[in-house]
């Protein structure tokens, strides 16, 4: 089976993360859509934690108990060039606690944020036995809708402009191994609460709050098996802010907090023959280690679908 | 090349990136953009008015000051040159920082003290409970918790001091009438408008040591921050070039004298009862179920034993004789028509949310970690001191009377609470959810509803230009708790009324004590 040819049917995705109102999607894989080209997905995602990291000290809250954050995701990545393609996506999301709880707080729900980015392919070539690739992209994501970002746990979202820019750098050996790595800085701006005043370090009377920016980092071992037909992979994904404040003791948290978490996952997608263009995702993510953010658990599943225009 | 193309591309993106980024980041502002200004007025009378604490506004003696000929001010007055001159940048930075009127920064200071300080203690792993221990402010939780009963106790007696101490300040001033050094010397320049406010003692000085002294007594913890806050104060004082050394050792000692009286009362104010033991709590919900048959019942997990401060009814009021004379009447009775009235309003804004009322909620909410409701009207009395450009001693006052109805209005509303211990809309109404914190105390009346019409009345005196806008906030506050869904519509429109039947006897002091 000649790679290259086979490759343009396996479609690329905005992997997403909706920790505790930390959302990203982010693109990092390494696969171009060729010219023409559209996968479709759409991706429901259960995350929930009953931890939570309070600066970096691990608890409990029976206030808010467990944390519930559903999720589904249209994402679309098109092919506009062989080596440039344009990716969007769309989550709805919902966010609730486990009843019974202290607090009696309502949920969020709602749509958050329309993420686009384009990906470029630099560089292709063969290096030994296998390929190296060097990728970037440059995204945008923005609130699609005016839902209240200062309501954590239950927030959907950061409530900010992202701006961000990634470097993937991949190689894969012929026979299916792969290695691939990438970084991006996701310069965050700023968002609106509903009241103009809070305390982060000290007093502002504004309703504008920062919300940090962050280095994101990955790291993913990933294996082709069954004729092309089946993907698996094992990830790491660590985010870092450049800046903010810890949640206080006890007290909820806010968008400036300054988050980090180390996240490990797996997931195996399937592209069956039988089938032509559709294709199958599964996944599954903890987070490990991290500060200001919920110790989430995710599941995700997807369907994929691929055709040509 | 098509490398080329896309680096052209990427390159266009980026620069749009920057672009837009660069465009739309606000500044975030952590004090109010204010600098010195020429005062309205200068209250040449304001050591006749009639003070809070102190019998009279020569109570606490000062020494003659040397005349402005004597060798003694001369020598002051070639210090204070130098002192004055050559700023460092720090130093130029203090001045333009602590303006001419430093009650405003005080009165921030402590917001900023109430928001840092407004964390509820948390669970222990075992599932009790430890209260914050003013005999050990440092152990786990912090003394103090700053919640809404503190932050107004507080805020009282620091502006009561300072209101206090500043008009035995104008006493002495328009007794002794000491020029201000420039006028005495024009080489040495001041910073400030010249508002010719006679400079013996320092006003400056007083509302150093008043706002020093009070803070840390309410704010141990804080003793080396407020310490060095006070010291650059004072220092900025001879900066500016307003000050000579005795300008501010008779300011001192005003200051320190009336913080001893304020710190003597507020130590026998009751508040070390307030936040009484289980026993006590309990015998006070159960002499309400026997009164009305209904209780309130704290529904955190795990549960917290004592709601917040039961026996803050029981404070020292400031100005009201009796709390019983302003007691609201009894709320509805559960299950009467009036009640199923409101659980159908409440189940109608929860279910029907809008934006605005999202919005008014979360404005007006004011919660943990925050300057709470008292917090947030002293802000709007900062604001408003600097729109109209008043001294420190008429900022002092605004701030006085607006504390002192707020505290009496906080305590009769606690009355009300641990009185009738009404349940909160979650005790009541099944599967009932809220999109604000309920807070650890019975429903009736609402805190925020009394607080916020006691400080709108006060306000509406003070700033009678300002037409309505107090009060039409204050309503807004009080429906805020309703749209919040922690509180009935009874809690707040009984609880406006109280908080302006309060008000009232505060502004009748106010309306007698010689400044209007």
């Amino acid at each position: 089976m000649n790679f290259n040819l086979r490759k343009g049917a396996f479609c690329s995705l905005l992997l997403t993360c909706f920790a505790a109102g930390i959302s990203a999607q982010t693109v990092s894989d390494a696969i171009m859509m060729k010219q023409k080209e559209i996968c479709a997905a759409l991706v429901y995602e259960h995350g929930s934690f009953d931890h939570y990291w309070e600066g970096t000290y691990l608890r409990t809250n029976g206030t808010i108990q467990t944390v519930k954050i559903n999720s589904v995701a249209a994402m679309a990545a098109i092919g506009l060039h062989n080596r440039v393609n344009l990716l969007v996506s769309v989550p709805y999301v919902q966010t609730k606690s486990t009843v019974p709880n202290g607090g009696f707080f309502k949920g969020a729900k709602g749509f958050q944020d329309i993420s686009l980015a384009l990906k470029g392919q630099i560089l292709e070539k063969q290096l030994g036995a296998g390929k190296l690739a060097l990728l970037a992209t440059a995204g945008f994501s923005t609130p699609l809708t005016n839902y209240l970002s200062d309501y954590r746990p239950y927030s959907i979202g950061f409530g900010a402009n992202e701006y961000n820019g990634r470097a993937i750098l991949q190689y894969k050996l012929d026979k299916g191994l792969y290695l691939r790595s990438s970084l991006a800085y996701l310069h965050r701006g700023q968002t609106k609460a509903e009241r103009d005043y809070y305390y982060n370090n000290g007093s502002y009377y504004t309703p504008w709050m920062d919300v940090p920016s962050a280095w994101n980092f990955d790291a993913i071992i990933g294996y082709w098996m069954l004729n092309y037909q089946l993907k698996v992979e094992a990830n790491y994904v660590g985010l870092k802010s450049t800046s903010g404040d810890d949640v206080r003791p006890y007290n909820a948290a806010q968008p400036t907090n300054k988050v980090q978490f180390d996240q490990v996952g797996a997931s195996v997608q399937y592209y069956p023959k039988s089938f032509k263009g559709l294709g199958g995702l599964l996944y599954i993510r903890q987070l490990i280690n991290g500060r200001n953010t919920g110790k989430v658990t995710s599941f995700g599943a997807g369907l994929t679908y691929q055709f040509k225009i | 090349m098509s490398y080329i193309r896309y680096a052209n591309f990427y390159f266009f993106f980026a620069l749009l990136g920057v672009l837009i980024i660069s465009s739309c980041e606000k500044d975030l502002p952590t004090r109010a953009d204010y600098s010195d200004y020429t005062f309205n007025k200068l209250d040449e009378n304001g050591g006749a008015w009639k003070p809070v604490l102190l019998d009279s506004a020569a109570q606490i003696a000062i020494p003659v000051p040397e005349d402005v000929t004597s060798s003694a001010y001369m020598d002051e007055l070639t210090d204070l040159r130098s002192s004055s001159s050559n700023l460092t940048s720090e130093q130029q930075e203090a001045v333009a920082y602590w303006t001419n009127n430093p009650v405003l920064r005080w009165n921030e200071i402590a917001l900023e003290l109430v928001a840092k300080y407004n964390l509820i203690p948390g669970p222990n792993d075992d599932g009790t409970y430890t209260l914050p221990n003013p005999a050990d402010p440092g152990a786990t939780p912090n003394f103090p918790f700053a919640h809404p009963p503190y932050a107004v106790r507080a805020l009282s007696y620091l502006s009561v001091a300072q209101f206090d101490g500043l008009i035995s300040a104008w006493h002495y001033k328009y007794l002794y009438n000491r020029p201000s050094p420039s006028i005495t010397d024009n080489t040495i320049a001041t910073a400030y408008a010249d508002n010719r406010l006679p400079s013996y003692p320092s006003e400056g000085a007083v509302v150093a040591v008043v706002s020093r002294e009070i803070l840390t007594a309410m704010f141990p913890l804080e003793a080396d921050y407020l310490a060095e806050k006070a010291r650059e104060q004072m220092e900025s004082l001879k900066w500016a070039g307003v000050n000579v050394n005795s300008d501010i050792a008779a300011g001192e000692m005003i200051g320190t004298g009336i913080s001893a009286l304020a710190k003597a009362r507020a130590a026998n104010d009751g508040m070390k009862f307030a936040q009484c033991p289980k026993p006590v709590s309990d015998s006070i919900k159960a002499a309400a179920f026997a009164r009305f048959g209904w209780q309130w019942d704290n529904l955190e997990v795990p549960a917290r034993p004592v709601g917040l401060t039961p026996l803050f009814g029981r404070v020292q009021l400031w100005n009201i004789p009796t709390v019983e004379e302003v007691r609201p009447p009894v709320p509805p009775a559960p299950g009467s028509a009036e009640y199923e009235a409101d659980v159908v309003l409440l189940e109608n804004y929860a279910d029907n949310m809008t934006t605005e009322w999202r919005a008014i909620a979360n404005f007006w909410q004011d919660g943990l970690g925050t300057y709470t409701p008292p917090g947030h009207w002293n802000r709007f009395a900062k604001e408003y001191s600097i729109k109209y450009s008043l001294n420190p001693l008429r900022t002092a006052r605004v701030f006085a009377y607006l504390n002192m109805a707020m505290m009496d209005g906080g305590i009769s509303c606690w009355d009300a609470k641990y009185y009738y211990h009404y349940p909160r809309p979650i005790n009541l109404i099944p599967d009932f959810k809220t999109i604000a914190g309920t807070p650890n105390f019975p429903s009736y009346t609402s805190g925020h509803s009394v607080f916020s019409a006691a400080g709108a009345e006060v306000m509406t005196y003070m700033f009678p230009e300002e037409g309505s806008i107090f009060r039409d906030w204050a309503l807004e506050a009080a429906i805020s708790r309703v749209y919040g869904g922690i509180h009935w519509s009874f809690d707040a429109t009984v609880g406006t009324q109280q908080g302006k039947n309060c008000a009232a006897y505060t502004l009748a002091v106010a309306q007698a004590d010689g400044a209007d």
